[in-house]
């Protein structure tokens, strides 16, 4: 294989001081970054050349020159986590700020019996017995570069265990504080959620920042659901205006299990988010939604890659975009049903509202079946609003531009009512969106 | 209340309305009949301001203003209510805040304070029982997936939400049941005031019978070929619209 320079990614790894990495005595975890690192120089800088990323150029990626966090603690004041919090959400509380755990923010009082909360830094010194076999477990080396690029360098995030059959009552929520420094930074924070046989449990995963932080976010999430176990994700992405992310989420589902994952791309400059799922067991279902607003100087951009690798499953994928000014999104989603897939159940659709003329989608369902008793759809649109259904609002009294906002707020809803179960943060993510909108230039 | 002179309207380049007049004064009822494709939901769309019925002739005076020369929203604040013909579903927009903000576009752009939540929830329930509708209509998305009569009643339900000056009712009897012709027709009658005209359009006599009309009028190939009471309509349930049409062209 060939080795390949990584550019100004090679001050993405690890240093001389690749010792100071937490876990740096596990063998387990040095062959897994070793591996990582083989696949990084294997992989090189993609470039418009990659399908993958034909649409997602790397170019002000690059030219920010992000450098990776020291080892040192971040210093955010509660202060900075207090505008982001939503009044009324009852969860226990998480905090990674600039991609490391701090306890400090974090609320993880009454945690009940059989659930597992811990700082991923923390777990790798005190207990890493706990991760052997499982981090790293469901991604691999990763998705791409700089899912690679996470493994090698990793040093913080969250680890959520749950015990066999523990059905939690409240959500755990995740926030992703991003602070950022004088300097640009990339935090590289891992996360690792598992759910034991039956487990049941609810994540909410937000990603928040201020619009003054120049910054980058390098995730890497692995979610390994056991047999018959159900976990609901809701992510949602509000990163400021100068910030970079790059999220890579691969999910395992054993049999019976479910997976119900939202994500809503507001915030960044610059949004990469790979959604990578695979079923290891029958009659698991994955259910992937979102809904994705991009304007000025911003796009936003989803890779989905769904793996029937065994017979009997259903996923469903559906996502929604709304493009407005000069606004960029990308949707590329992939469906692979394997030839031993029989009775697979698949179906994609991804519909965007272009309300401006300099606006741009690139959209890309993508179904690869090689098994014959399966059923299987996908649908993409790119429209405008109906002009019959603008009139019917008008004719009622209501303004255009109001109409137009209602329209639109009407489309991102049919993702965002599966917000309602968590109440205030269907009220949070709605009102983000009914905002954003009013700053919309229709027209 | 309303005035309409000579008006010629095409669509698509073909002209479809070809030189109407009508004259509805207030708290009068009139009928429309016609054939299809006289051009009977044409002449609501232009008079509710709908873009692509393009005005080649002709005036249309509301309370003595140029009605023409008003966007869509303008002439429903100022208390034009179009029922259509087919109503638009809005999957993702609730009925009740739908509803809200409608009525509240337009109190507002008459100077009038917006309704609080309470007094518009009371007001919605008290035309609920009027219409004899159910409270689940509220929690629902705007016509969407509204069987074809539920359409229709949400229409009404409207009108009587939003109390125009001037409805104009597009075959809103049509796809209906007998029992929900009834309450439609009810519902209709308990709206008649002295301020208020309707313009109802429709091609069975029955409606007449519950909604009894103060003019009938016969739309074809874009014109009023005929007027009168509410006998005509009676006389073109038993002899069709050759009886006018052909004696029109002889
Ligand atoms: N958008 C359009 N493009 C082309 N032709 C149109 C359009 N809208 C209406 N027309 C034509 O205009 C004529 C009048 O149509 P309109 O809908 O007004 O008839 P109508 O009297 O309401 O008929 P019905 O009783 O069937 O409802 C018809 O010939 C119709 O095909
Ligand atoms: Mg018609």
């Amino acid at each position: 294989m060939n080795a390949q320079p990584l550019g100004q990614f090679e001050d993405w790894l690890p240093g001389g001081g690749a010792i100071d990495l937490p876990g740096a005595d596990l063998d387990w975890l040095a062959t897994a970054r070793q591996r990582a690192l083989a696949s990084a120089r294997a992989l090189g800088v993609p470039t418009a050349r990659h399908e993958a990323w034909r649409y997602t150029s790397l170019k002000g990626l690059i030219e920010q020159a992000f450098t990776p966090y020291g080892a040192a603690a971040p210093g955010a004041r509660p202060d900075d986590l207090e505008a982001h919090l939503i009044a009324g959400l009852d969860s226990h509380r998480v905090v990674l700020v600039d991609g490391r755990f701090a306890p400090g923010l974090s609320d993880l009082g009454d945690l009940p019996a059989g659930l597992r909360i811990a700082g991923l830094g923390q777990l790798l010194s005190q207990d890493p017995d706990a991760l052997q076999g499982r981090l790293t477990g469901v991604a691999g080396t990763g998705a791409h570069l700089f899912a690679a690029l996470n493994t090698v360098a990793m040093r913080d995030g969250l680890v959520v265990l749950v015990e066999p059959g523990v059905r939690l009552a409240r959500p755990i929520e995740l926030i992703h504080l991003a602070v950022g420094t004088e300097r640009p930074g990339v935090a590289q924070p891992r996360t690792l959620i598992a759910l034991g046989e039956g487990a049941e449990a609810t994540l909410v995963e937000r990603f928040v920042g201020t619009d003054e932080a120049r910054c980058c976010t390098n995730l890497v999430g692995e979610v390994a659901l056991g047999r018959a176990a159900t976990l609901g994700h809701y992510r949602v992405q509000t990163e400021g205006a100068q910030t970079f992310h790059i999220s890579a989420l691969h999910i395992a589902l054993e049999s019976q299990s479910r997976y119900r994952g939202l994500n809503v791309g507001l915030g960044a400059a610059w949004a990469r988010t790979d959604l990578v799922a695979r079923f290891a067991g029958e009659g698991a279902e994955c259910d992937l939604s979102g809904l994705y607003l991009a304007g000025d100087r911003q796009l936003i951009d989803f890779h989905l890659d769904v793996d029937h690798a065994v017979p009997g499953c259903a996923s469903r994928e559906r996502f929604k975009g709304v493009l407005h000014g000069k606004g960029r999104a990308v949707f590329d989603g992939r469906v692979l049903v394997a030839r031993d897939a029989q009775q697979s159940d698949a179906e994609m659709v991804n519909n965007n509202l272009l309300l401006s003329a300099n606006a741009e989608i690139d959209t890309k369902p993508q179904l690869e079946i090689y098994a014959d008793d399966v059923k299987c759809s996908h649908g993409t649109t790119v429209g405008q609003i109906e002009p019959e259904t603008l009139f019917y609002l008008r004719a009622r009294g209501i303004p255009a531009i109001e109409a137009r906002r209602m329209l639109c707020l009407a489309f991102a809803e049919e993702i965002l009512a599966d917000l309602r179960p968590l109440g205030p943060l269907h009220g949070h993510v709605a009102e983000l969106v009914g905002a954003r909108l009013e700053r919309v230039a229709f027209d | 209340m309303l005035t309409i002179k000579g008006l010629r309207a095409s669509v698509a380049g073909r002209e479809i309305l070809t030189g109407l007049d009508l004259d509805v004064g207030p708290g009068e009822v009139h009928a429309i009949m016609g054939p299809n494709g006289s051009g009977k939901s044409t002449l609501s769309y232009v008079l509710a301001g709908r873009d692509g019925y393009e005005v080649t002739g002709g005036e249309v005076r509301f309370d003595g203003d140029d009605l023409l020369d008003l966007d869509p929203e303008e002439r429903a604040q100022r208390g034009l209510f179009l029922a259509f013909q087919y109503p638009v579903e809005l999957p993702g927009v609730n009925n009740t805040y739908f509803l809200k903000a409608a009525l509240n576009a337009i109190r507002t752009a008459r100077g009038e304070a917006a309704l609080d939540s309470v007094s518009f929830m009371r007001l919605m329930k008290e035309r609920l029982k009027v219409l004899h509708l159910d409270e689940t209509l509220l929690k629902r998305d705007v016509n969407a997936g509204f069987s074809g009569g539920e359409k229709k009643r949400n229409e009404i339900f409207q009108m009587a939400m939003l109390e125009p000056r001037l409805a104009i009712l597009d075959e809103t009897d049509s796809g209906l049941d007998i029992d929900a012709l009834r309450l439609v027709a009810d519902g209709v009658n308990a709206l008649r005031s002295p301020e208020r005209s309707m313009i109802v359009v429709t091609h069975y006599q029955r409606l007449l019978d519950y909604i009894q009309p103060d003019h009938v009028h016969v739309l074809a190939k874009g014109r009023i070929i005929r007027s009168g009471g509410k006998e005509l309509a009676m006389e073109l349930e038993e002899k069709g619209y050759g009886w006018i049409t052909g004696e029109e062209a002889a």
